[in-house]
């Protein structure tokens, strides 16, 4: 059991090319750390770094109060669940869950009895004279997690380790990982593209873009109080409406969103403050698709009026997809689209594509084509600058 | 196929497809005639030279002129003669032939250099496929470049370095084993190196760095887990330089000098060297025996052979 604490680092390339910038987080004894972002953020290379696969370029990288820059991988005292699970396909299950401990010559006895426990846990013991290719993917998942707990190691690394699973097995793996980790009370640094795995499985969640952390903090925070358009836009699924609004500020606030006067409630001032210093000025509105409702029957919702252009039924809700009268900024989940952010804060286009998702009760009948008005809790709305992202706090 | 074959097979193909086992057996004789023709004299061409010196091998007149597909006298004296050092041509005269010896020599360089060979190949391979260093580029297109040089080139230098390096260093000076072998793995050295590469290449970093924090050295990672999964291309690698080494004669006869040091091919030729006096069955007797060890190598190494082509081939 350690602590990992990433202080001041930088990673270069060889090419030239910097992948992480001055990454600062420490990671607490026994948490399990989510290091979420899209693709080329640096969050695998903040991993590797850890493990000791990539070199450090600045700053340090310390485990259990010790600076491991120049410490080689097999004494760092970590496990690494690498994406395609790395299994030695020459060895069989038993094999592979044993290979850490062979190497490190442990007792014969003492490797039979963690085999045989890592394997109870995992659910693997019928497995273990099988190949991994005689497996399925979610066993091989197990093999590998089995390779990294058998080791009892102060950290566990994960690099994406339910990707390669279908959608079913994903989410109930996730569960299994995150009881695992509970169970064994091993610091967990665990690297996913998926702000839903993020979500769920984190203790505390790190959300990074183009080599810079955005927010550190629970899952829940990071929903409810982003520390910038990014993380809005981010976390959270569907991802977060933004768009561009004016800031009216006469005793009353309100914005003008497209058209649309929208009285900002009392709370959501109190949560951004700052607001008030907008008065006539472009700011960048927040709106989750849960705070939309149908207008019917929400005569204490402001209204505003958008066009329907896509309904997709999900049984138990609906989303429906509008397209409002004003810029807006593209959802940063969309992972080819994270290229957008890769010069400061994103910037706001005019498109022709829905730019408004709400989450509406099921059986809400919407006309394609059709204006309708959609009630706004005013409550929850989030504010942040156009310029630098920053929220308005 | 008449039109009207034509439109009922089109019409049924739909709901037939999955019936249609052997599209294949449909095909008529007369289309295909050609392929079995250039099959039967690709084939013919490949299997009369193993015919004949099958045959002659058994053939108790060892002149090509009266040699017969199958022989009138079927016997196993050549074989006899070889193996007792019995040889004699045809005025009657004895010739000098260990042809024991030679085999054995043969096998020993054959199998050292085969090992070595991948060995070394595959530590270079592993190098230029894993690690990044300057020249790694620079290396890998020299070896290519200097592999184009057919061996024998050298052969003169190769001699006088043979020469020169024996005065110091007897065990490896001339007509000894060892320099023979030395000398065929500094050749031996570059497209083996490739086609291991090629294939270290196919076998993910993911498993060396899972390994490393496994803790594993860099040996433990390229002798437990890399070599064995690149059994394959190893067997390739192995057999290939079997068989090119079994098979090679001008390194081989110019270090080699005393009778009994030769090695097949080399020792082989002074039955047919000379100009009057070529003794054909005990020549066809031993080519038949030396094919031996290759065909069960051959045998033995099958199961990885295919596999072990193919993926060097295309990564390559």
């Amino acid at each position: 059991m350690a602590d990992v604490a990433f202080n001041d680092v930088d990673k270069i390339y060889d090419n030239g090319v910097q992948a992480v910038f001055g990454l600062t987080l420490d990671i607490h004894d026994a948490e399990f750390l989510v290091l979420v972002g899209p693709s080329g953020c640096g969050k695998t290379t903040a991993l590797r770094m850890v493990a000791g696969l990539e070199e450090i370029s600045g700053g340090t990288v310390s485990i259990g109060g010790r600076v491991v820059n120049d410490v080689s991988p097999k004494e760092r005292d970590i496990a690494m669940v690498f994406q395609n699970y790395a299994l030695y396909p020459h060895l069989s299950v038993g094999e592979n869950i044993a290979f850490g401990l062979r190497l490190r010559k442990e007792p014969k006895e003492m490797i039979n009895e963690r085999v045989a426990w890592a394997a109870k846990l995992l659910d693997l013991a019928p497995y273990l004279n099988r190949k991994p290719k005689e497996l399925s993917g979610g066993q091989r998942q197990r093999v590998a997690m089995g390779r990294a707990i058998v080791r009892k190691p102060q950290v566990f690394l994960m690099d994406e380790p339910l990707s390669n699973l279908d959608a079913k097995l994903r989410v109930q793996m996730r569960a299994d990982i995150a009881h695992l980790q509970r169970e064994l009370q091993t610091t967990t640094v665990y690297v996913t593209h998926d702000q839903v795995e993020a979500m769920t499985m984190g203790d505390r969640v790190a959300v990074m873009a183009n080599g810079v952390l955005q927010q550190v903090d629970a899952p829940q925070r990071l929903y409810d109080r982003p520390a910038n358009l990014f993380v809005a836009g981010f976390i959270g699924t569907p991802p977060m409406n933004l768009l561009e609004a004016t800031a009216t500020v006469n005793g009353e606030v309100s914005v003008n969103l497209g058209g649309n006067v929208l009285p900002i409630a009392p709370e959501a001032i109190q949560q951004y403050p700052r607001l008030r210093e907008y008065g006539g000025r472009p700011v960048i509105v927040g709106l989750r698709a849960g705070d939309l409702h149908p207008a019917q029957g929400r005569d204490d919702l402001p209204q505003i009026h958008a066009t329907v252009e896509i309904v997709e039924s999900l049984g138990g809700e609906s989303m429906a997809y509008f397209r409002v009268d004003a810029r807006y900024i593209k959802s940063e989940a969309a992972e080819e689209e994270a290229v957008l952010a890769s010069e400061g804060t994103p910037e706001t286009v005019v498109g022709s594509r829905p730019n408004l998702v709400a989450s509406f009760p099921p059986h809400v009948h919407l006309r394609l084509r059709d204006k309708v008005p959609i009630a706004v809790d005013t409550k929850n709305l989030h504010f942040f600058d156009e310029a630098s992202g920053a929220p308005l706090r | 196929m008449s039109s009207s074959e034509l439109a009922s097979t089109t019409a049924a193909a739909p709901a037939a497809a999955a019936a249609v086992k052997h599209p294949r057996s449909r095909l008529k004789f007369k289309d295909t005639w050609w392929r079995h023709a250039v099959g039967v004299v690709a084939m013919c061409a490949a299997l009369f030279p193993v015919v004949y010196i099958v045959s002659s091998s058994f053939n108790s007149n060892s002149s090509l002129q009266s040699a017969q597909v199958i022989p009138s006298h079927v016997t196993l004296h050549n074989f006899g003669s070889l193996l007792h050092n019995n040889v004699k041509g045809n005025t009657g005269a004895k010739q000098d032939a260990p042809y024991p010896h030679w085999f054995l020599n043969s096998m020993l360089i054959s199998l050292l250099t085969a090992l070595a060979t991948t060995v070394l190949g595959a530590l270079a391979a592993y190098a230029f496929s894993r690690f990044r260093f300057k020249g790694r580029r620079g290396g890998m297109m020299g070896l290519l470049l200097i592999q184009m040089f057919p061996q024998f080139v050298a052969v003169a230098a190769i001699y006088l370095i043979v020469l020169n390096v024996g005065e110091v260093f007897p065990q490896i000076g001339l007509d000894k084993l060892a320099a023979v072998v030395i000398v065929y793995l500094g050749g031996a050295m570059g497209v083996q190196a490739w086609l291991i590469k090629g294939f270290f290449d196919t076998i993910p970093t993911e498993l060396d760095e899972s390994a490393r924090v496994d803790g594993a050295t860099a040996a433990q990672i390229f002798w437990g887990v890399v070599m064995p999964l690149a059994a394959p291309v190893l067997a390739v690698v192995a057999l290939i330089s079997f068989v090119f080494t079994l098979n090679e004669f001008v390194i081989a006869s110019t270090i080699l000098q005393t009778t009994s040091h030769k090695t097949l091919p080399v020792g082989m030729q002074l039955f047919i060297s000379n100009s009057y006096d070529k003794v054909w069955g005990p020549f066809a007797a031993g080519a038949l025996l030396a094919a031996l060890p290759v065909a069960a190598l051959f045998m033995f190494l099958q199961r990885w052979i295919v596999s072990g082509l193919t993926a060097g081939s295309v990564k390559g």
